[in-house]
């Protein structure tokens, strides 16, 4: 008969890559967005302007206006981007509780974890405080942006945290389902050893340790694959570098997951197929007894 | 006859070197076993970890009862990992709210 205690070896140190410490990139001002912004508050100040020519002076009605639209643009630039940096805090700070419920990887990999994802929430924290505190519309312009383009950092720890906590999750469930599949062993051995045949659980018991080491095995590729990828900072052949080893890295996750349903599946079958052979033994007891 | 002498003689010097414990730097003694023995035993223990039992019940514990706890604890880890790559989906479709500015 085919074992698979070797399956119960943990997987913690393979999983142990660390991540790079992510920085947030600057954006570039865009010269054109504040020569437009320029022209359109210019041009609301001449039409204000010549409605009050009489009491006011040309010049001050076209500052005065220009004044209030800059307040009103400053304004909803900064709530769109305190709702955008609000949403990535929460996000971060769930999937950090998530990276405090991991038991399988090793501890500096889950310290790397929360290292970056503390990072990004200290950095978009002290972000949102400028944006809000900012009075001049350059400045705010360059730190709107900086929300932007600190997305692509966003973008590559968030997936690469949750693949790791999947195939944490799947680590486990792997452990379980060794330490499982050694119970359903030795019942399957004393079932034998009654006279039993055995050959349809022990066909189930053996694919169920084949796919929990294909599962194991994914679990792996998965976290190898995307654990020590960087951030791009806009660069477009390391942007599609990143996004193709997480897809791949997500791929193997489901592969796992896929493996882990079937060896589930095959649990179900081999505790059918103990009880159907202690029902057959009961009766013919119970035949013979009559 | 003589070397019958020398032998007893050797023997006698032998036993007088060991009554006064001259020889006892050069033999090897219980006491230093004993403290090699500890030393090369606890590193041992230190490096293989029990294995880790994530099921709800004792490994041994291969009853009915038992294992319906181990099934129903491994689905509700089943039912993590559903959630969990579903999380991964999300941080996959994720976009950022457009800025003004």
């Amino acid at each position: 008969m085919k074992t698979y205690f070797s399956l119960r070896s943990h997987i913690a140190g393979a999983l142990g890559l660390s991540l790079l410490v992510p920085a947030f990139a600057l954006a570039q001002i865009d010269s054109s967005v504040i020569n437009n912004t320029a022209a359109a508050v210019n041009a609301a100040g001449s039409a204000s302007a010549q409605a009050n020519t009489p009491v006011r002076t040309s010049a001050q009605v076209q500052v005065s206006a220009s004044t209030t639209v800059s307040t009103a643009v400053m304004t909803r630039a900064k709530t769109k981007a305190d709702t955008e940096i609000d949403r990535r805090i929460k996000a971060l700070g769930d999937l950090n509780t998530r990276v405090q419920a991991m038991t399988k990887i090793t501890a500096d990999f889950k310290t790397n974890l929360n290292t970056n994802i503390q990072n990004q929430i200290s950095g978009l924290t002290a972000l949102k405080a400028k944006i809000d505190a900012d009075t001049e519309g350059s400045v705010l312009k360059t730190d709107v942006q900086s929300v932007t383009s600190s997305y692509r950092i966003f973008a590559l720890v968030m997936p690469q945290a949750r693949i790791a906590a999947a195939a944490d999750r799947e680590a486990t469930i792997i452990n379980m389902m060794a330490a499982l599949g050694a119970k359903l062993q030795a019942r399957v051995q004393a079932t034998q050893a009654a006279g039993a045949d055995i050959t349809a659980v022990n066909t189930a018991l053996v694919d169920m340790g084949n796919k929990l080491q294909s599962a194991q095995t994914h679990a792996q590729a998965a976290v190898s694959g995307s654990a020590t990828l960087t951030p791009d900072k806009g660069e477009k052949t390391l942007m599609a570098a990143n996004d193709a080893a997480l897809k791949t890295a997500r791929a193997e996750i489901k592969s796992a997951q896929t493996d882990l349903v079937a060896a589930r599946k095959d649990v179900d079958t081999i505790l059918k197929g103990l009880r159907t052979i202690s029902a057959a033994a009961a009766a013919s007891s119970t035949v013979q007894t009559q | 006859m003589k070397w019958l002498i020398g032998l007893v003689l050797v023997v006698v010097a032998g036993a007088g070197l060991w009554w006064s414990g001259l020889l006892n730097q050069y033999l090897p003694t219980a006491k230093p076993q004993v403290a090699q023995q500890t030393a090369t035993t606890t590193p041992q223990q230190q490096t293989t970890p029990a294995p880790i039992n994530d099921l709800p019940t004792q490994t041994s514990d291969t009853s009915d009862a038992a294992m319906a706890q181990d099934t129903a604890a491994v689905d509700a880890q089943m039912q993590g990992l559903q959630n969990d790559s579903a999380s991964i989906d999300q941080s996959f479709n994720d976009k950022a709210t457009a800025q003004e500015y």
